[in-house]
């Protein structure tokens, strides 16, 4: 179970560049629940995700997790809570060493790394098996380097390695935008599978209008910095992709209405 | 024969120099200039307490201590403290130039009358062979010098053996990722920060280690040794790359000892035909801007023919 309790994030404070990323930001996330995060570009989304990853610290509010309040955790250290798989498939893995070196580092997610071998013989067998599901071929090459592979190839082992200790939240970060529209599917299937299978409390940014009606259990619509709309149960079975561009094209009108009344109160007053 | 030996010798000492600028600088992308003090650091440690008559085994690895700390220090300015990598080690550098005078007490330590790794080789070489020298391919070889080739080789070997063993470890796994994604192997848990010191003490450790032992071969340590040194280890590191490529570890190590002991060969051939010593830093300097400039010339002017064509 996640909670998150008045986030508030501002980047650049006090200077130009200042951005004031999440203003208040309250959420709690049922175990097992798939919940996806939507919003324009700069609506906060993913500095939402970021935030409960630990890649900063809040200015202000909590984060509680599986029963840890981690708001003052490192990102390394919340990593044995949570699984990652970035928007870029170079993100995910260490190229330049093998599958088998890199799965080896994600079966350490979260624990005191010492001197026994890192591509320990009982690790080897159950890798075979679940690269093998993959049906990419990828088994028999588990010593090539991950870096000579395909960006859809990256991301599915990158979504293996991060489920593969169980993590109490996945957290995906528009995982499947940088694909080709035939990787983004096979990944976002098995992102499916995987999810429903271990019952993982997921939450996961997309832009993409077909996976948020098709995927998940719950919608949050983000605006500026909060939470626009939270969608779930009953409503968000019904909802069809029309339903959402509506809600997105009412954000739109609301900041152009903004836009426009700001530059007449300039052209009246300044 | 005896110069030939002479710089296998010297080759097969720097390689472990060579060794820990591989890792500061191909597993983390860091040109550490660490190195240039902490070579001196290991020297100067070494010499000091073998004059005091202490075993020569503890002497050497109190040296490599002594370098494998001043390396955490330059981990510690960069991660902690956020000052950019490379002037960490700069500072460091210049801080250890103090040091190490205040270790020796003056600017020079020779080594003429103490036991030493080096001559308890030579004592063990001539006990072995029974004479004061011994024909290799019927050239006549001083056994004394046999016997420290002999050592250098096996202490070498163990060495690189033991990093290559380090780096498959789940730690050694995680220090690797550290430098190929860092973004990566924080995400699974492992604190990014502590890995680079770690890797810097590592890194600068080896280099002491090499700074321990060529004070003992050469029979002093000197405050002025390790000027220049980092550049002699990054040419090593990439000569060994033209020798056996960068595909797997294991072969990244062996061909690190071997550009070492090459590059050492041809110094020394040079010097023997007549190249004056004092242009011996700015050869090493263009030969590693010639390496690192060369590929992307040659590839850029392959592409201006293949797109004239």
């Amino acid at each position: 179970m996640l909670t998150i309790r008045g986030i508030r994030k501002t980047f650049n404070p006090g200077t130009v560049n200042e951005v004031r990323a999440l203003q208040g930001v309250d959420l709690t996330i049922e175990p097992g629940s798939f919940v996806i995060v939507l919003g324009m570009n700069g609506s906060g989304k993913s500095t939402l995700l970021n935030a409960v990853a630990g890649s900063f610290y809040v200015d202000d509010g909590s984060i509680t997790l599986a029963g840890y309040n981690v708001t003052k955790w490192p990102e390394h250290k919340r990593a044995k809570l949570i699984g990652r798989v970035f928007q870029n498939p170079f993100s995910g893995t260490a190229p330049t060493m093998s599958i088998a070196e890199n799965f080896a580092l994600a079966s350490k997610r979260g624990h005191a790394r010492g001197l026994g071998w890192a591509l320990a013989p009982n690790l080897m067998k159950p890798l075979r098996d679940r690269v093998a599901t993959l049906k990419m071929g990828l088994e028999d090459r588990l010593d090539n380097a991950i870096g000579s592979l395909s960006g859809g190839q990256r991301q599915a082992l990158t979504l293996l390695m991060a489920t593969w200790l169980k993590p109490e939240l996945l957290l995906l970060d528009e995982h499947t935008a940088a694909l080709d529209p035939k990787s983004a599917d096979q990944v976002i299937q098995l992102s499916d599978e995987v999810i429903q299978r271990d019952k993982l409390t997921t939450l996961m940014v997309t832009h993409s209008m077909q996976q948020a009606v098709s995927l998940g259990d719950r919608i949050i619509m983000m605006n500026r910095g909060r939470v626009l709309h939270d969608i779930r149960g009953a409503e968000k079975k019904r909802l069809r992709p029309e339903d959402l561009i509506d809600r997105f094209e009412e954000v739109r009108r609301r900041e152009l209405l903004d836009e426009s009344a700001a530059a007449m109160l300039n052209e009246l007053y300044i | 024969m005896t110069l030939l030996i002479g710089a296998l010798i010297i080759g097969l000492i720097l390689s472990l120099l060579a060794l820990g600028v591989l890792v500061s600088f191909r597993i983390f992308s860091m040109p550490d200039i660490t190195t240039d003090g902490s070579i001196t650091l290991g020297a100067s440690i070494a010499a000091v307490l073998l004059v005091q008559g202490v075993n020569p085994v503890l002497a050497t690895l109190a040296g490599a201590l002594g370098g494998a700390a001043a390396g955490a220090t330059t981990g510690i300015l960069h991660t902690q403290f956020k000052i950019n990598s490379l002037l960490s080690g700069i500072l460091v550098m210049t801080a250890l130039y103090s040091v190490n005078l205040h270790v020796m007490g003056r600017s020079n330590v020779p080594l003429m009358q103490a036991t030493t790794l080096a001559s308890f080789g030579e004592k063990l070489g001539e006990w072995l062979v029974g004479g004061k020298t011994i024909h290799i391919f019927g050239w006549p070889v001083a056994s004394a010098d046999a016997a420290v080739l002999v050592l250098a080789l096996g202490f070498t070997a163990a060495a690189g053996a033991t990093m290559f063993a380090f780096f498959r470890t789940q730690l050694g796994t995680a220090m690797r990722a550290t430098g190929d994604n860092p973004q990566m192997i924080r995400a699974l848990g492992s604190n990014v920060e502590r890995n680079i010191i770690l890797g810097l003490a590592l890194s600068n450790g080896f280099v002491a280690l090499s700074g321990a032992l060529l004070a003992q071969y050469q029979g002093f340590a000197d405050a002025q040794m390790g000027i220049g040194m980092v550049v002699w280890g990054l040419a090593s590191v990439i000569i060994g790359e033209a020798l056996t490529g960068t595909r797997s570890l294991g072969l990244t190590i062996v061909g690190t000892i071997m550009g070492s002991v090459l590059f050492r060969l041809l110094v020394a051939i040079a010097l023997r035909w007549g190249l004056n010593p004092n242009d011996l830093k700015l050869i090493t300097a263009l030969f590693v801007f010639a390496a690192l400039v060369l590929p992307g010339f040659i590839e850029k002017l392959k592409r201006r023919a293949s797109s004239a064509t």
